[in-house]
């Protein structure tokens, strides 16, 4: 099981889940961060911090957005599981299902 | 199994997962805990030794960490405050074909515990013990603890903590410990191969984790985990290897040959065949002690990690179940129903 980081996060990317994150397994992407599922340990700490409620347990995602466990898990596939972000630079690609939403702008 | 260091403990005999060991209980801790980072360890970890679930017990006291039996898929006790070491060598005294493991934490362990404790730690009964240190009373809102720092400023030592913490390390070794492990809750690399040492251990293994309690003492061990401190905060042990640490490896441990203290120092060509090497095997316990609490106790920095100790030493269980076997096979089997309902008085014979 773990947590995941759904659509309101593109283009938003407060990364208050970083500071909060006892596992350190929050990755940056160029528009989105992705939280590594095998890394996750389900303790919830940056559910609650999210300012734009962008993260979910697997099971609570809302039908919108259940794509997105699908997107964290194939993410990291190629990824793999680095063993923690910060010792990472930020990673150069997104999914693809994340590249080609449209780009948010201050207002939308 | 040949060389299978558990012989006694059934196999599983399939392929386990993580999934297998997750019951169907919602984890309870705070969002956040580092329990939730040890308890993924463990599940992650446990279908590697491919041991039957149901011959797996997990035995808890009182406190945050001691909800860790509810979250396995195997059996477990959440017992009485302090008494789970006592309960589970009961257990695995009678039952020596279970892997028998105490969650317990600084308060359960290290205070209403502590004789427990110390008792089955020199008694050698196969136990793995994991201490969850995290220097504070979580569950009751954050009184200080007996690992909590001198001074420590909390709800009922509103002027700073008057007390000397213990050390767990220095007082398992103390109380003749056979397995003494020191890893931190965040590192699952670490903390996991920490694991499999105990877990293959004869007798007891204890096992301190720096645990963050993210509420009420959160940071506690920040300097060992933040990557940028950690690398001259943090000595990792491995047996058999010089002990060095720092960018490069550039700080070592010596022994000072004039006091006999262990000094870290920055490592040169002309100290560096002087740098220890980490024997965990050694049967005197003088260099592990002198490890257990080498970091300094208000930093931390230089805070050894990894197997400290691991001595071979006859385990009770074993030598109970043969004292058993050869009282058997000279007086036969006993009747307990007769004894029980016999007289009530008894002739001892010379």
């Amino acid at each position: 099981m773990t947590y995941v980081i759904a659509q309101p996060c593109i283009d938003v990317k407060d990364k208050a889940c970083i500071e909060e994150c006892p596992v350190d397994c929050i990755y940056e992407g160029p528009r989105k961060m992705y939280i590594q599922p095998d890394e996750c340990v389900d303790c919830g700490a940056c559910e609650p911090v999210c300012p734009v409620e962008a993260v979910f347990y697997q099971d609570d995602l809302p039908a919108d957005w259940a794509d997105y466990l699908g997107v964290e898990r194939d993410f990291f596939a190629t990824v793999g599981a680095p063993g923690g972000a910060s010792s990472q630079p930020p990673l150069e690609t997104d999914h693809p299902a994340v590249a080609g939403e449209p780009q948010r702008t201050a207002s939308s | 199994m040949p060389g299978d260091p558990l012989p006694l403990v059934p196999w599983a005999g399939t392929r386990q997962s993580a999934t297998e060991f997750k019951s169907d209980q919602e984890v309870r801790w705070c969002p956040g805990c580092g329990d939730y980072a040890v308890l993924a360890a463990v599940q992650g970890f446990l279908p590697e030794l491919g041991l039957a679930r149901e011959n797996i017990v997990f035995v808890s006291g009182i406190g945050c960490s001691s909800r860790f039996p509810y979250y396995m898929n195997t059996y477990g006790m959440h017992s009485i405050h302090g008494r789970a070491p006592a309960i589970a060598t009961g257990l695995a005294t009678s039952r020596t074909d279970l892997s028998v493991w105490v969650v317990t934490g600084d308060g359960d362990a290290l205070s209403i515990g502590g004789n427990h404790l110390i008792h089955a730690l020199r008694r050698n009964v196969n136990l793995k013990i994991l201490l969850f240190n995290n220097r504070i009373y979580g569950l009751t809102k954050g009184q200080y603890s007996p690992t909590s720092e001198t001074g420590k400023i909390t709800r009922s030592t509103p002027m700073g903590s008057l007390e000397t913490p213990f050390n767990p390390a220095s007082l398992a070794i103390g109380a003749e410990a056979t397995f003494i492990a020191r890893t931190l809750d965040s590192d699952r690399h670490h903390l996991v191969d920490v694991l499999r040492q105990a877990a293959v251990h004869q007798g007891t293994a204890l096992v301190e984790i720096y645990q963050n309690c993210n509420i009420f003492n959160d940071g506690a061990f920040a300097v060992l985990k933040d990557k940028r401190s950690a690398q001259e905060a943090v000595i990792r042990l491995e047996h058999g290897k010089p002990i060095r640490f720092g960018h490069a490896g550039g700080k070592g441990v010596i022994r000072d040959t004039a006091t006999g203290r262990l000094r870290v120092v920055p490592v040169t060509a002309g100290n560096e065949a002087d740098v220890l090497v980490h024997d965990a095997h050694e049967t005197d316990p003088g260099t592990a002690f002198a490890l257990s609490r080498l970091a300094d106790p208000h930093t931390l920095h230089h805070t050894p990690i990894g197997v400290l100790r691991q001595v071979e030493r006859p385990d009770y269980d074993t030598q109970m179940a043969g004292q058993l076997d050869a009282a058997v096979e000279r007086d036969g089997k006993g009747d307990l129903a007769a004894l029980l309902a016999g007289t009530d008085t008894w002739t001892v014979k010379e």
